[in-house]
């Protein structure tokens, strides 16, 4: 079917709909329908959470190669050379994964990084309680914390903080042209090319040092290229997706009758809180595979090169997970949901992000019961040419 | 109860060695499992099971 005359892939319109995914097009009894992406790519939308296990799941059948957004950003061309880890498949991609583990996902690394996440996020909650309300939650405080935290554990001292936002405003909007991308990107691609050959030289206590050391110990070091590629994608997803979830997350929190008050009555509850949220909120935008060979999902054949999109809030919201999977739950028992993604592409950052938001949640119940959006959900200005979704800036009050 | 782990396909996410620690770690060096317990007693079952689910490389299999 040519693609003027397919459905177009349904995006989230939080204006409307702020916490739900958009209803997929497919016919009733469908677990597969061709769309048109904005950018022009034709995709099979999958939707359901079995279909989007199976096509995460299986790296062999679904590649990542066209890059994870590449049917939503215009900058990104999915025939393109793949020029990151974020596009490899297989043993490669799993030889950088494995390198930046270590740093960001083992359970020992989790735990001493656990008092620096609460430091940050004490100090933030100190200044917002001194600060003039409405407050500005977005960019003073979940934005301010993610970015503080990101560059800590990297080591990217203060006065280069500012480079991490022009890049990650560049990368994740939708119209952002790749050349324009590469303008934005080129100052946060040069300090870190300095950067790394500064901690070669002189390695400090920092994760980019302790990446460059035990590249060095293996058989295959990494070079220059894949730890800038790395720290970069490390960098940018790291503070402005979880930024975002916080700021999506409280507004879903403190607008669903009940949920921020059994938060406050045990903040304990913050953990499951966190997955809930992650769950219910998150990549309203979908990602990007391409099949390696003729197979099916479902009933639907697929080609050999065609372009699968997956829709993983809405797979998140499928009953197959839980029966009432359309109802947010922060006291639900956490399940395998997939709002980091699913299979070897996995949200690298996601112990950091899980450790950010439940930290976050639990200190904002703790010392700030009163919390409250300081509009109605109708008056929130949303973000609607990012691929990272929530709003774009959130008035709150305490008092 | 008996586990298994198919280290060559870890990514080192992390989550079984935080829902599963008694049965689970993670190797210094790169992250990937390391089984500390082949077969766990039956009451880290539940916990266990969890860590197969939200294993995101599907690298973790209980064969009963």
């Amino acid at each position: 079917m040519d693609a003027m005359s397919l459905p177009a892939l349904p995006l989230p319109r939080e204006w409307e709909l702020p916490f739900d995914p958009p209803p997929s097009p497919a016919p009733a009894g469908s677990r597969v329908v061709e769309v048109a992406c904005p950018t022009g790519l034709t995709a099979w939308l999958v939707s359901d959470y079995a279909g989007v296990r199976e096509v995460l799941g299986d790296g062999r059948r679904f590649s990542a190669r066209p890059g994870q957004a590449s049917h939503m950003l215009s900058a990104f061309d999915p025939t393109s050379e793949p020029d990151g880890f974020s596009r490899m498949d297989g043993p490669e991609h799993v030889r950088i994964r494995r390198n930046f583990a270590p740093q960001v996902s083992h359970a020992r690394r989790l735990g001493e990084l656990k008092p620096l996440v609460e430091e940050i996020t004490d100090r933030a909650i100190t200044r917002m309680l001194a600060s003039p309300q409405p407050f500005p939650l977005h960019a003073a405080f979940s934005t301010a914390i993610t970015t503080e935290v990101i560059a800590e554990l990297i080591g990217v001292p203060p006065a280069q903080r500012h480079l991490l936002r022009n890049a990650a405003q560049a990368l994740f909007t939708t119209t952002t042209t790749a050349s324009s991308l590469e303008a934005a990107l080129s100052p946060l691609f040069g300090y870190l090319y300095q950067a790394v050959a500064s901690r070669r030289a002189a390695p400090g206590d920092d994760v980019l040092s302790r990446m460059i050391l035990q590249g060095e110990g293996s058989d295959r070091p990494l070079t220059d290229a894949e730890l800038v590629d790395m720290n970069a994608a490390l960098l940018i997803a790291g503070f402005d997706t979880t930024a975002s979830m916080i700021t999506f997350g409280l507004v879903a929190l403190l607008n669903t009758p009940g949920e921020w008050d059994k938060l406050v009555a045990d903040p304990a509850l913050a953990v499951p809180a966190t997955e809930e949220l992650v769950r219910y909120l998150g990549v309203g935008t979908g990602l990007l595979r391409q099949a390696t060979e003729d197979t099916s999902l479902g009933d639907q054949e697929i080609r050999a090169g065609d372009y699968v999109v997956v829709s993983v809030q809405a797979g998140n919201r499928d009953t197959a997970l839980y029966p009432d999977a359309e109802i947010l739950d922060i006291a639900r028992k956490p399940g395998p949901h997939i709002g980091f993604g699913h299979g070897a592409h996995a949200c690298v950052g996601q112990q950091v992000a899980r450790m950010e938001l439940n930290t976050v949640l639990a200190a904002l119940a703790t010392r700030v019961p009163a919390l409250r959006t300081a509009v109605p959900v109708s008056e929130i200005e949303w973000k609607r040419d990012s691929v990272v979704r929530g709003p774009v800036e959130l008035p709150v009050t305490w008092s | 109860m008996k586990v298994t782990v198919d280290r060559d396909r870890c990514i080192g996410a992390g989550n079984c060695a935080l829902i599963a620690p008694a049965v689970f770690d993670q190797e210094l060096d790169d992250a990937v499992v390391v089984l500390l317990d082949p077969s766990p007693p039956e009451d880290s079952r539940p916990a266990v099971q969890e860590a197969a689910d939200r294993c995101p490389a599907a690298v973790i299999a209980l064969h009963h």
